[in-house]
């Protein structure tokens, strides 16, 4: 089990790396012809041949095929945004704040907002250039209502840049949100799990 | 007032006798925290975050004066805890969506509780339920107010509406022990905090000239725009720094720029902002933005017959709504070409300048407008005054509370705006070609008789005769009672049984024999009859006086005279003359352009009809940038040259074009602007080295000043006497527009947008039995011409306004030069 | 007679030329395959069962794909490059008996288009002049890495003729023929009589040199992919490219044929036996090539030089004086 204390130390040169054993080029002639004794003698080239014999009948195949089979994905791994909703009501839980817009180091996230009949913040366009993002997951870690997160859909090619958009692909569907089939705070940019003890406590007067 | 120095946590700085603490604090870059306090209004002390300890006592930098010697420490413990407590008091309840408000980040609250470091409330108290509400062009969201009160103080001590005040909250009283645990100042600011919100005046929606200008000192995202809101996040802007150009008063505005929508990646202006603390936009400002011209490509074609045109034509007819440098290219195209330059209004201005200029002895008038802001006694003559520059009005009002200081108000249509501004403000609405009598009453209250050249003092004293009346006099006599009565103790916000001494005036009725020196230039006038008993009452203590002088003037058919009385006033009187020029950039343009009285066969238009028409609105046969996508100067009413600069790109041609295919050569038109040194007046300064900022000290770092320049004068200073038989009397109409509304840009604003209409107020609807939309045809020797009626509120007595900021209409085409105009109106 | 003699001739070229542009594709497939299992790999798995119809797929696609000459290319030779290596890889074919004769419906097949009786020379001759291929190929395609491709071309194949001829001295002296029948039919006798024995140096020596003639890895170097992208083929595309293709995987077949003729007994007594056997240890070779690819990584240029002129000349001299002596005394 690997704890958190191994990842906070910090400074790599401690213990992180050790020295290869690697004799001097030879220089003179005679060092050279000894060279060629010895690996001639030791017969390398025969292990480097018995090697790969050896797995060739051992038949040890690692090779996963891809597209009929597929390899599980962490539940922290940065691919496609996906847009969250609420279960209760299954309203988008994207208020409309815009730090994904601007915490975006490549420029790629554009919101349309205006005021609706509630008098609240609605946003009326929202757009990520996946040709553009580079999956950093600023979006998903500055977003203060865990509206977007990264999902695990990384099968994105297509034929038009025109296609790396949609706000609509991103949205968790309707029905799934409201039967509360969606995990409520998935994927790259949830919260911390000791979230509780930071926060302050406020009095209430009723 | 006398320099003195002051130390502040151990610095010495300089200021002066009777300076506030906190502006002088500011003035040398040292912090002091205020939310509630405005530069150039009446401290609020609603927010007592600006403790500071001044010689060992605890006071509050936004109304404590400073001494000489004082010693002043901005932080003590005691004060921090105070201050943490405010902040903490502020955030009690506040909701936490940051992420959403307007103010996105520019947010005084969200600044100060990070500045005192508030990571943990102490207090609490029941939320009461304030649900958002919609003003017109303002949203009020109560549950984000903080109730510093700067949004009332600014509306009555720099606007004059007076539009907004507090009303209560209805919530829970606060807790009794936090009044023992918490520090003093606090507790009496939650109090208050907890005792009141804002509310307009008139009820549920506001009736008031609609500045927006308390949105823009909100500290919160409390009072915002509700076309703005939730459009934008602040950081996504982008600030041009520019001048308005809606009138002369050349106010310093930002224009925020942003991407249209995620499909239209062209620039759109969002919102416009002012440096508050010592610029008051008007609604025109504010809203009348967008007013620009969309042109995809260069019309070659267009131009082509532009160039055809210019080459056939022997005239140039255009309005003040250009900047300087247009207006010099203009007049270089004049001397190099032949061009008579016709711009009625401009030259009309002056002319009066002019006239003016031949007993003042300055080549324009020497006054800007900020002078009024530190008068305590103010005339306005011959302007409608909250329409012909917003500026002007709330100088006048400023002066008023600022200096305790009083106004006169002349003119012949009757404004409830200016009535509503205090009870130091007298109106007197005199009969149209009365002006004269006017200046003539103003020389006679104020002017040293004997100092006056002779004829004219023989003229007055002709209007004077003594007379005996009786009069009932009432007296009043003063009694003095003591009473008990419960009383809220402000600062511990308990009730308690006061003493409190409580004197009556009694009234009592006397008849006297008096002898009184009749002024028949009062009655001529119009002046009420308590008119010399308020003046005495106006006149106490005061010391500093200026005169606002308007465009009713200048289109005066006795002008010339008019301008000679106005200089008079300004040599035998301790006035101050500042004109208020009609439009945006009628100064400069009068200063450059030598402009003619007669037109030629063939004209070009420029914002204006003409046989070939450039135009800014869009709809002329050439097109041209409109004042937000162009770069240049503009002269304000303050005598000085402000920069203005693009906030939209402009793809089609300018005026510059087709002076370098006329012969002229400027890369830029703002290469003009150096060259402007060749006026008297200006100075040769390149465009992209003008300032247009404000100081910490309040100083006005926007281009530069101009120079008044001396003339010789003849000596002669003779004026005409008035007639008295020219005024007018019957039914009539005003050339004026409506509250935000100055020309054609800003009607072209999505926010200000308005059919023309015909202006009366309500007492003149009813007695003519008008009602809103109407048909009426308005007719007057020059013509007649049909318009819906508009009932304004904003308008008074019996004369209606015949707008001009529509110039399809072509209203002007009603009247002669002068404003007012015989007409009957008919109902269709 | 005559005519016989020309009809059965024609057909063997046909056949062969058919058999070993099919082997050639087969050779990638096999490639492919035995790479990526000694790679823990799967390989070619999608087209066709177990990817066989790879090589069709591949195949299809050499034909189809455009024809590109670049337009600083010296058009003529860069077009004939190609064909000369395809086709001195097939020349050399002729002199090479691929099985023992046998008789079918009573007509005896010699399984040899021409058995001269100067066939090694012919053999190593022919394919000497296979080397204009990348040579030409490379100067006409106005490329850097091709260029740099023809310069190795030039040194390696120049300097391993030598190796190659010198190896092949001893056995020649000892068997006194150029007919690879003669050969065969020298060590007819049994495992016993397999030059190897008599010759190891020799074969050891051609051996080598068989790597660098065909251009294999550990002497790929002169189209080494990451060095020098493909080398004289980098500009080349489709057919064109296909043909260098052939040509190598030809070569590699025809220099395992020879391998096994020379020092291990060819088919022996010409009994089926026999030809089951050459076939095998031929295979063994062809698979011995793609064995050393999969385990040893290629040398540099000058180790390949020093190799070259510095140990195997000089093993091959001392092995031709040694043989002298020994056949003298």
């Amino acid at each position: 089990m690997m704890s958190l204390k191994e990842f906070e130390n910090r400074n790599v040169s401690e213990g992180a790396y050790y020295k290869v054993d690697i004799p001097d080029y030879p220089e003179t002639g005679w060092e050279k012809a000894k060279q060629v004794f010895s690996r001639a003698i030791k017969g390398e080239l025969f292990v480097g041949l018995y090697i790969v014999m050896r797995e060739m009948i051992k038949f040890d195949i690692h090779t996963v095929q891809y597209p009929k089979e597929k390899l599980p994905i962490g539940p922290r791994y940065r691919a496609v945004h996906e847009m969250q909703r609420l279960w209760e009501s299954g309203t988008e839980r994207c208020i409309g704040c815009g730090l994904c817009e601007k915490i975006c180091i490549s420029d790629c996230i554009r919101m349309d907002t205006k005021i609706d009949e509630q008098s609240r913040k609605q946003v009326t366009e929202y757009t990520i250039n996946l040709g553009r993002c580079i999956f950093c997951g600023y979006c998903a870690e500055v977003c203060p209502e865990l509206a977007i997160v990264h999902g695990g859909r990384y099968e994105n090619t297509s034929e038009q840049r025109a296609h790396y958009i949609g706000y609509e692909d991103m949205l968790t569907p309707f029905d799934m949100a409201v039967k509360g089939q969606v995990a409520e705070y998935p994927g790259f940019g949830a919260i911390t799990p000791h979230e509780d003890e930071r926060v302050k406590s406020t009095p209430l007067a009723y | 007032m006398s320099e003195i120095t002051i130390t502040i946590d151990g610095r010495e700085i300089k200021t002066e006798e009777g300076e506030l603490i906190l502006n002088a604090a500011r003035a040398n870059d040292i912090f002091i925290p205020a939310i509630c306090y405005l530069t150039r209004c009446s401290p609020t002390l609603a927010c007592r975050i600006c403790l500071v300890e001044a010689d060992g006592k605890q006071v509050y930098a936004c109304n404590s004066k400073s001494k000489d010697g004082m010693q002043i420490t901005t932080s003590t413990e005691t004060i921090e805890a105070e201050r943490r407590a405010i902040m903490e008091v502020y955030d009690v309840n506040h909701p936490l969506e940051c992420g959403v408000c307007d103010q996105s980040g520019e947010c005084e609250l969200q600044n100060y509780t990070l500045e005192v470091g508030i990571d943990a409330q102490s207090y609490a108290i029941k939320d009461t339920f304030k649900p958002v509400q919609n003003w017109g062009l303002i949203n009020y969201d109560p549950a984000l107010c903080i109730m510093c009160e700067r949004c009332t103080t600014v509306c009555k001590d720099m606007i004059g509406d007076g539009a907004l005040s507090t009303k209560p909250r209805n919530g829970d009283t606060i807790d009794e022990t936090f009044k023992e645990s918490m520090p003093k100042d606090a507790y009496a600011m939650w109090n208050k905090l907890n005792k009141s919100l804002i509310q307009p005046n008139a009820g549920d929606t506001l009736d008031c000239t609609d500045c927006g200008e308390c949105t823009a000192v909100c500290p919160v995202g409390a009072l915002v725009s509700s076309d703005f809101q939730y459009t934008s996040n602040a950081w996504e802007l982008s600030q041009v720094p520019a001048t308005c150009s809606h009138c002369s008063a050349g106010c310093q505005i930002q224009y925020d720029v942003k991407h249209a929508t995620i499909d239209n990646p062209e620039p759109k202006i969002y919102r416009v902002k002012n440096e508050w603390n010592y610029v008051s936009l008007c609604g025109a400002g504010r809203y009348g933005y967008d007013f620009e011209n969309r042109v995809e490509a260069k019309d070659e074609a267009a131009f082509a017959n532009a160039i055809e045109a210019f080459e056939k034509a022997d005239t140039i007819t255009f309005d003040s709504q250009i900047t300087n440098e247009e207006a010099l290219i203009l007049q270089k195209l004049k001397e190099s070409r032949g061009y008579r330059l016709i711009n009625d209004e401009a030259r009309k201005f002056a002319e009066f300048m002019k006239a003016y200029s031949a007993i003042s002895g300055t080549a324009t008038y020497k006054t800007p407008l900020k002078a009024v802001n530190g008068a305590n006694f103010v005339i306005s003559v011959g302007s409608s005054i909250k329409t012909d520059n917003p500026n002007a009005r709330f100088a006048m009002n400023n002066a008023m509370i600022m200096n305790k200081g009083a106004a006169l108000y002349f003119h012949p249509v009757a404004d409830p705006v200016v009535d509503d501004m205090g009870k130091n403000i007298l109106s007197v609405n005199h009969a149209p070609m009365q002006e004269e009598a006017v200046m003539y009453l103003i020389l006679d209250l104020f002017s040293k008789k004997e100092a006056l050249p002779a004829d004219v003092a023989e003229y007055l004293t002709s209007f004077h005769s003594m007379k005996t009346i009786t009069v009932t006099e009432t007296i009043k006599e003063k009694v003095v009672e003591i009473v008990k009565e419960m009383k809220v103790n402000e600062e511990t916000g308990e009730e308690e049984e006061v003493e409190v001494e409580k004197s009556k005036m009694v009234p009592k009725k006397v008849d006297k024999d008096v002898e009184v020196d009749e002024n028949r230039l009062l009655e001529i006038v119009n002046a009420p009859k308590t008119f010399e008993t308020a003046m005495e009452k106006m006149l106490a203590k005061k010391d500093r006086f200026a005169l606002m002088v308007g465009p009713d003037f200048y289109s005066h058919p006795n002008a010339a005279n008019l301008a000679r009385l106005v200089a008079l006033v300004e040599k035998y009187t301790d006035f101050s003359v500042t004109m208020i020029p009609e439009k945006g950039n009628t100064l400069g343009v009068a200063m450059i352009c030598d402009l003619d009285t007669e037109a030629g066969s063939s004209t070009i238009g420029y914002n204006v009809k003409g046989d070939f028409t450039l135009s800014a609105t869009g709809n002329g046969d050439l097109d041209m940038p409109a004042m937000n996508q162009q770069e240049g100067t503009l002269t304000s009413i303050q005598l000085r040259v402000n920069p203005t600069n693009a906030a939209l790109g402009y793809k089609g041609y300018e005026l510059n074009d087709i002076a370098n295919a006329l012969g002229l050569n400027a890369k830029l038109t703002v290469d003009y602007t150096v060259k402007l040194g060749e006026i008297d007046g200006f100075k040769s300064e390149n465009f992209d080295d003008l300032p247009n900022h404000y100081t910490n000290k309040g100083e006005e770092m926007r281009g530069y000043e101009l120079t008044v320049n001396e003339v010789v004068t003849s000596g002669d200073e003779s004026v005409a006497p008035f007639d008295e038989a020219a005024a007018m009397d019957e039914a009539m109409v005003y050339r004026g527009n409506p509250t935000l509304q100055f020309n054609d840009f800003t009607n072209k604003s999505h926010q200000l947008n308005e059919t023309a209409a015909l202006y009366v107020s309500s007492d003149y609807a009813i007695a003519n039995e008008l009602s809103e939309g109407d048909t009426v045809l308005v007719e007057t020797t020059k013509g007649s011409m049909e318009f819906n009626v508009k009932i304004d509120s904003k308008i008074g007595g019996d004369i209606p306004f015949v707008p001009s900021f529509d110039s399809n209409l072509n209203s002007e085409a009603l009247f002669n030069d002068y404003r007012f105009s015989n007409a009957t109106i008919k109902k269709v | 007679m005559e005519v016989a003699y020309i009809i059965e001739t024609l057909i063997k070229i046909v056949v062969i030329l058919l058999v070993f542009s099919a082997l050639a594709g087969f050779g990638t497939y096999f490639e492919r395959k035995i790479l990526a299992f000694m790679q823990r790999r799967l390989g070619p798995m999608h087209v066709g069962p177990f990817g066989l119809l790879q090589i069709a797929a591949d195949g299809i696609k050499l034909f189809t794909k455009e024809d590109i000459v670049p337009t600083n290319a010296v058009g003529p030779i860069f077009k004939i490059a190609p064909v000369i290596t395809a086709a001195t890889a097939f020349m050399a074919a002729a002199a090479i008996p691929f099985l023992p004769q046998f008789t079918i419906f009573g007509y005896t097949v010699h399984p040899i288009v021409a058995d001269v009786n100067i066939g090694i020379l012919y053999i190593l001759g022919v394919m000497a002049v296979g080397f204009y291929g990348p040579l030409l190929g490379s100067l006409a395609s106005s490329n850097k890495f091709a260029l740099i491709s023809a310069a190795r071309a030039a040194s390696v194949f120049i300097s391993y003729e030598v190796v190659t001829g010198l190896s092949l001295l001893a056995p020649l002296m000892m068997v006194g023929s150029f007919s690879l029948i003669d050969f065969n039919n020298y060590q007819a006798g049994g495992i016993g009589d397999w030059i190897i024995w008599s010759q190891p140096v020799a074969f050891v020596l051609f051996w080598i040199a068989a790597f660098a003639e065909t251009g294999r890895t550990p002497f790929h170097l002169v189209a080494n992919d990451h060095e020098i992208i493909d080398g004289f083929g980098t500009e080349y595309s489709g057919m064109r490219w296909g043909l260098f293709f052939i040509g190598e995987y030809a070569n590699m077949f025809f220099i395992s044929f020879v391998i096994v003729l020379l020092f291990l007994g060819g088919f022996g007594d010409g009994s089926v036996l026999g030809a089951l056997g050459f076939l095998l240890k031929m295979s063994f070779f062809f698979f011995f090539f793609l064995w050393t690819r999969a385990a040893w990584p290629d040398i540099r240029p000058d180790q390949l030089m020093w190799l070259c002129w510095k140990v195997l000349m000089p093993l091959a001299v001392i092995n031709v004086v040694v043989t002298g002596f020994v056949m003298m005394f």
